[in-house]
C-alpha cells in the first residue's frame, strides 16, 4: 500500500482513511504541518483537551525526511558547538547527520499508520481462548528530555471470532514506540489500537521500561523500572481473566 | 580543538609503558588542556556553570528546530519545555568536559606500603556514543598494583565519571581512564576492562539487542606479566 506524500494528500484522501493513529473515527488529519511546525488543529474533534491530542495523525513521508534532514543537522551542529566541542575534529566530522538520521529513525512511527500494517492481516478464526505475545522488545524516546527508553511489552487478547497475526502486535508496539512518548500514553495507545482493529472481548497491555532519564542523570536510579498496564473490556471487568493473564507474562 | 589533541595523544601512547617520559608529558599537557580558562579551580567551577548558563538558549533553539524538523508539535503540552529540559540533560550528560582529574584526585591519594592488586569493579558506566549522539553504557572495571602510593576508592569511580560524561569512543574511554590513573599514582600496572552496550547498535542499525562491546587497556605489569593479567581478569569474572 503507497504511503500518501505529504503534498499531495488532501483532505479528500483522509477522510476515507479509515484509521488515524489506530482509531477509526474518520477523523481529518490536521493540515499543513510542515510550516511551522505541525499546527496541531483538530478540525472535527469535540473537545481539544490533552487526552484527546494524541489520537491525531502525523503523518510524515520519506520525502518531509530529506527535507528536513539538513536543519536537524545543523540544529545538532549546534549543540554540539554549544557543549563545548569541536565540530571540525576527525569524530564529530559527520556527526550532525548520523545524530539526525538516527534521530529519524527513533521516530520513524509517525511516518507509519494502523491501517498499513494490518489490513492484511486479520483473520476469522473460531478461537475465543487468550492469545498472548510477550517480551516484546521495546525502544522509544522519552518526550520530556529526548532519552531513549526501553524495555518490554506483554499483549493480550481475548479475540472475539477474529484474530491477528502475531507479527502484526509487535508491528503496532513499534509504530507507537517510535515516536516522542509517554509510556503511559504508549500504552493505551497500543491497547486501544488493538481493540479498535480486531474488536476483541478484552486487551490487556503490559510495558515494563527503563527510562535513561532516570538512570543517567536526574535521580540516577539504575535499577529502577516503570510498568504500566492498560486492560480493556473483559480483561478490565473479570479479575479471573486479568490473572491469567498477568501469570501467563510472569511464567 | 583540545579534544583532537587529546584523540591524537592517545594515539601517540600506544603501546608505551606508563613511565616513559613521552607518555607522561603528553598525558599532562591533556589535563592542562582539559582546563578551560583558569588555573584556580574553584573558580573554574563556578565559571562552567555560568557558561553552561550562557550557552543554554542556543541548545534550546537547535532543539525546538530538532522537534519540529522531525514533524512533531511542539506546542503540545508535553513537548513545550522539551527543548529546556533536553538541552540541560545533554549538558549534563557532558559535564566530564568541566571537570579536570586534579580537582577529584588532588586530596585523596595516601602513602601505603601496599603492594598487592587493587580492585574496583561493576563501576556503572554511561556515556554518548560521539558519532550518534545516542548513549551506551555499562560496567567498569578497574584494577592497580600500587606502588608505595593508594588512591581513595571512590577516586576510582569519580575518574570513570569525569571520562565517560562526554562525547566518547569507547576505545578511547577506556585508554583515559587507565592513563589518568597511572599518571596519578605511578602504579606498578593499571587495567582498565570496559564492558557496554551502545543504544546505536541496539536501537538502530543492525539492531542487535544482546550485544555488547569489551575494550581492555593493560599498561605497566599488566601489559608485560600474564600472570597478573590473569589475576585482574579473573577476579573480575566471578559472578
Amino acid at each position: 500500500m503507497e504511503r500518501p506524500k505529504q503534498k499531495q494528500v488532501n483532505q479528500s484522501e483522509n477522510e476515507t482513511d479509515a484509521a488515524i493513529n489506530g482509531h477509526f473515527d474518520g477523523r481529518v488529519k490536521m493540515p499543513g504541518w510542515r510550516a511551522g511546525g505541525a499546527a496541531g488543529d483538530p478540525s472535527t474533534v469535540p473537545s481539544s483537551s490533552v487526552m484527546e491530542s494524541w489520537r491525531e495523525e502525523r503523518t510524515r513521508s520519506l520525502e518531509d525526511n530529506e527535507m528536513s534532514l539538513p536543519s536537524i543537522a545543523a540544529a545538532y551542529t549546534t549543540i554540539l558547538r554549544g557543549l563545548g566541542e569541536d565540530p571540525q575534529r576527525q569524530g564529530l566530522l559527520k556527526t550532525p547527520w548520523r545524530a539526525a538520521t538516527a534521530m529519524q529513525f527513533f521516530t520513524k512511527g509517525y511516518q507509519e499508520k494502523i491501517i498499513d500494517v494490518l489490513n492484511d492481516a486479520i483473520f476469522d478464526e473460531d478461537h475465543d481462548e487468550m492469545v498472548i505475545v510477550k517480551d516484546i522488545d521495546m525502544f522509544s524516546m522519552c518526550e520530556h528530555h529526548l532519552v531513549p527508553i526501553f524495555g518490554r511489552v506483554h499483549i493480550g487478547y481475548l479475540p472475539n471470532k477474529r484474530v491477528l497475526g502475531l507479527s502484526k502486535l509487535a508491528r503496532i508496539v513499534e509504530i507507537y514506540s517510535r515516536r516522542l512518548q509517554v509510556q503511559e500514553r504508549l500504552t493505551k495507545q497500543i491497547a486501544v489500537a488493538i481493540t479498535e482493529a480486531l474488536q476483541p472481548a478484552g486487551v490487556g497491555v503490559v510495558v515494563e521500561a527503563t527510562h535513561m532519564c532516570m538512570v543517567m542523570r536526574g535521580v540516577q536510579k539504575m535499577n529502577s523500572k516503570t510498568v504500566t498496564s492498560t486492560m480493556l473490556g473483559v480483561f478490565r471487568e473479570d479479575p479471573k481473566t486479568r490473572d491469567e493473564f498477568l501469570t501467563l507474562i510472569r511464567s | 580543538m583540545e579534544y583532537q589533541k587529546a584523540a591524537e595523544l592517545n594515539g601517540l601512547c600506544n603501546g608505551k609503558i606508563v613511565t616513559e617520559y613521552l607518555c607522561r608529558n603528553g598525558f599532562s599537557e591533556l589535563t592542562v588542556d582539559t582546563k578551560k580558562v583558569a588555573v584556580q579551580h574553584k573558580n573554574e567551577t563556578s565559571r562552567k556553570e555560568a557558561e553552561d548558563e550562557s550557552r543554554l538558549p542556543a541548545l534550546e533553539a537547535a532543539y525546538t528546530t530538532i522537534l519540529r524538523g522531525l514533524g512533531e508539535n511542539t506546542d503540545r503540552q508535553g513537548l513545550l519545555k522539551t527543548p529546556l529540559r533536553a538541552a540541560k540533560a545533554m549538558q549534563f550528560l557532558t559535564k566530564g568536559y568541566h571537570e579536570t582529574i586534579y580537582d577529584v584526585l588532588n586530596d585523596a591519594i595516601f602513602d601505603e606500603d601496599h603492594e598487592e592488586l587493587v580492585i574496583v569493579k561493576d563501576i556503572d558506566m554511561f556515556s554518548l556514543c560521539e558519532h550518534h549522539l545516542v548513549p551506551f553504557f555499562g560496567k567498569v572495571h578497574i584494577g592497580y598494583l600500587p606502588s608505595k602510593k593508594v588512591v581513595g576508592l571512590s577516586k576510582l569511580a569519580r575518574i570513570v565519571e569525569i571520562y565517560s560524561r562526554r562525547l566518547q569512543v569507547q576505545e578511547r574511554l577506556t585508554k583515559q581512564i587507565a592513563m589518568a590513573i597511572s599518571e596519578a599514582l605511578q602504579p606498578v600496572g593499571v587495567a582498565v576492562v570496559i564492558e557496554a552496550a551502545h543504544m546505536c547498535m541496539v536501537m538502530r542499525g543492525v539492531q542487535k539487542m544482546n550485544s555488547r562491546t569489551v575494550t581492555s587497556a593493560m599498561l605497566g605489569v599488566f601489559r608485560e606479566d600474564p600472570k597478573a593479567r590473569e589475576e585482574f581478569l579473573a577476579l573480575t569474572k566471578s559472578a
